[in-house]
């Protein structure tokens, strides 16, 4: 009876290109869906993975960057350097603002950075040089391009003209980028004061684990919240999957009922044209559920090549698309895989429901009516 | 495979309830014994297609009984159906029937695996059938690629390959030229009589006398008439024997003749012409 699904699918070339074009199709909308969202999770805390800080010391309570605001008494990067453990702690200071050029505006985290800072700056410089001093900005290459911003010009950041000294690689995501400017000039533009946002620690070689560091921290140093580099950026992660949760789900439900609509349909069409064999098969001896097997299977395979197809297809859009746009990363995860695999089979059992139905009530008379 | 036969008992099949109840089938009975050829006539309408699909336990009757080998096959459970079907009885249809998308061997096979063989198996028997009915250069041909006669042979060796005691076959000819038709005769004429097994066939097709054994007239549901056939020993013609034109008597047997010539010829050298008689006795409407 395998035989015979697969026989009947290779036949029926049109009714298989639909329904693996459709199943293809709505699978890839679920898979990339996802993969643009592991990608955004990913990109956006690679500020946080690349700034070279074991540690992130923040106010109490504050957690990640994203949509917080974390202020410090200037003196605490000094106390946090003290703390047993810590071999370097470096105060910056952090904004949610625009980068304005010309008419243009770019959502992105602006860090303002002490001079010579070891910590916290871009990790790879496109173009230009490190900050020198006041009055210089870095910001990301492809925001720089976008614009048709140079090394040299001048963008707005806090409300100031800055010159852009250099543009950073890989500090921007499909929801903002991040623009390092002098700690010096944050402060000035943000009205003064000596508050710093955040401290990052760097932990003594050989000494005990970002952990076990991060939680002396807490106890030697009040009012602040010290967690391990991953830990952070979990949390930063966390909080951008939580906002968009629905939206995924909803997509993923569309997709999920689009190539339900399509299996279903298209199983159904399928089996309604091969009735008659149906029906000549049950009158030669076959049971009911040997010829839902034929069925199932052939839904089952229809989807199952839908979802090796839809995985190749994100697969090399993953590879294409951050070619295209610096911005989008595309990251097919085991987990997003996983999910739609059990979406497929869902899929597939659901498709062949009514199919079955319509041949466990197919009469084997009817192959003497000629019908 | 074991020789069995068919006993209907006052079958009758009923369409609808009170006003619109129509009779298909009323109070038939008859018995097909093992190795006979019986041809099932009559006009459109007459109930020919449900008998057969009662016989092919494809339907249940609203009354009486129809037994396999004193098993009433009409009283089993609707589970127990299919692997009837699939043991008991081959099937052969005017349209072939043939699954379009499996080859000739495939078709064959597939009834096989469906009764248990393994596919291994399944397509040794399926092979073994088709190269004996001159089909060995078609067996990876699909349906369409074949000639009306080949699909009806691959048919034929369908329901054969589970080596059922009964054959039930719905106008076999009907969809072939006469030529063709009459080699399918032939091939159901000798799976009656080399291999023993009970050949049913409902048929508009006049030429199928020649092969059967008896012939039933069905009309409105019921039996009207019984023509029971013989053979020519000279001219192996089929003679209905209540028809034929001389008959004769021999050691024990009577003969029956399409004509006086071929009595005479007979007589002068039966020697020459003996065969078994071939009809068989008892057969009641």
């Amino acid at each position: 009876m395998n035989r015979l699904a697969i026989r009947n699918l290779v036949q029926s070339k049109r009714v298989v290109l639909i329904s693996v074009g459709g199943v293809t199709l709505a699978l890839l909308l679920m898979l990339t869906l996802d993969a643009i969202f592991t990608g955004v999770e990913r990109q956006i805390t690679a500020y946080v993975d690349f700034s070279g800080a074991d540690i992130w010391v923040s106010q109490e309570s504050v957690r990640n960057l994203h949509m917080t605001t974390s202020s410090l008494p200037a003196g605490v990067a000094e106390r946090v350097g003290e703390v047993g453990g810590v071999a370097e702690a470096v105060p910056i200071l952090y904004l949610s603002n625009m980068i304005v050029t010309g008419e243009d505006r770019h959502l992105a985290y602006v860090i303002g950075l002490p001079p010579d800072a070891s910590m916290g700056g871009p990790w790879r410089l496109a173009e230009g040089r490190p900050l020198s001093g006041s009055g210089q900005a870095i910001i990301d290459r492809s925001v720089a391009e976008g614009s048709g911003t140079s090394v040299g010009d001048e963008v707005e950041i806090l409300g100031r003209a800055l010159e852009v000294v250099g543009l950073a690689e890989g500090t921007a995501s499909l929801v903002n980028s991040v623009a390092f400017i002098a700690a010096e000039d944050f402060a000035q533009l943000r009205g003064g004061g000596e508050a710093v946002s955040f401290v990052l620690v760097r932990v003594a070689v050989g000494a005990e684990t970002a952990s076990e560091v991060a939680a002396r921290i807490e106890t030697e140093v009040e009012g602040v919240t010290a967690l391990p580099r991953a830990e952070f950026a979990a949390e930063e992660r966390r909080v951008v999957r939580d906002m968009s949760t629905d939206v995924v789900t909803i997509m993923n439900l569309v997709g999920f009922l689009i190539g339900l609509a399509v299996m279903a349909l298209s199983v159904y069409v399928a089996t309604l044209s091969r009735r008659s064999e149906f029906g000549v098969l049950k009158a030669l001896g076959a049971k009911t559920s040997d010829l839902n097997r034929v069925v199932i299977l052939q839904s089952l395979l229809s989807v199952g090549i839908g979802f090796v197809l839809a995985a190749a297809l994100t697969f090399a859009l993953s590879m294409i698309i951050p070619s295209l746009s610096a911005n989008l990363t595309l990251r097919l995860s085991a987990a997003s895989l996983l999910k739609v695999a059990a979406a497929s089979v869902v899929i597939a059992g659901a498709a062949a429901l009514m199919p079955v139905r319509q041949i466990a009530r197919l009469d084997p008379a009817m192959v003497f009516r000629g019908k | 495979m074991s020789s069995s036969t068919l006993e209907v008992t006052h079958v009758t099949r009923r369409y609808g309830a009170g006003a619109t109840e129509v009779v298909a089938v009323r109070d038939v009975s008859m018995t097909v014994a093992p190795g006979e050829i019986v041809l099932i006539m009559g006009p459109s309408g007459s109930g020919k297609t449900t008998l057969l699909s009662m016989l092919g336990a494809l339907l249940r009757p609203s009354g009486g009984t129809i037994s396999l080998n004193g098993t009433p096959i009409s009283e089993l459970p609707e589970g127990r159906l299919p692997e009837v079907r699939l043991h008991k009885f081959g099937f052969v249809f005017q349209d072939f029937n043939l699954l379009s998308s499996l080859s000739a061997l495939e078709n064959v096979a597939i009834v096989a695996q469906l009764a248990g063989a393994g596919p291994r198996r399944a397509r040794e028997r399926a092979r073994d059938l088709l190269i004996e009915f001159g089909l060995g250069d078609r067996l990876a041909f699909l349906p369409e690629k074949l000639s009306g006669g080949e699909k009806q042979r691959v048919a034929i060796a369908r329901a054969l390959v589970n080596e059922p005691p009964l054959i039930l076959a719905d106008e076999p000819t009907a969809n072939l030229d006469s030529k063709i038709g009459h080699e399918i005769m032939r091939l159901l004429r000798r799976v009656a009589k080399e291999q023993g097994r009970s050949v049913v066939i409902v048929s508009h097709d006049q030429r199928i006398k020649e092969i059967a054994d008896r012939v039933l007239w069905l009309e409105d549901g019921q039996f009207k008439e019984m023509v029971t056939m013989a053979e020519d020993p000279v001219c192996k013609m089929a003679v209905e024997r209540e028809k034929a034109a001389d008959r004769l008597e021999h050691a024990g047997v009577t003969y029956y003749f399409c004509s006086r010539g071929c009595r005479k010829e007979f007589e002068a050298d039966p020697a020459r012409y003996l065969l078994p008689e071939r009809t068989l006795q008892g057969a009641s409407v």
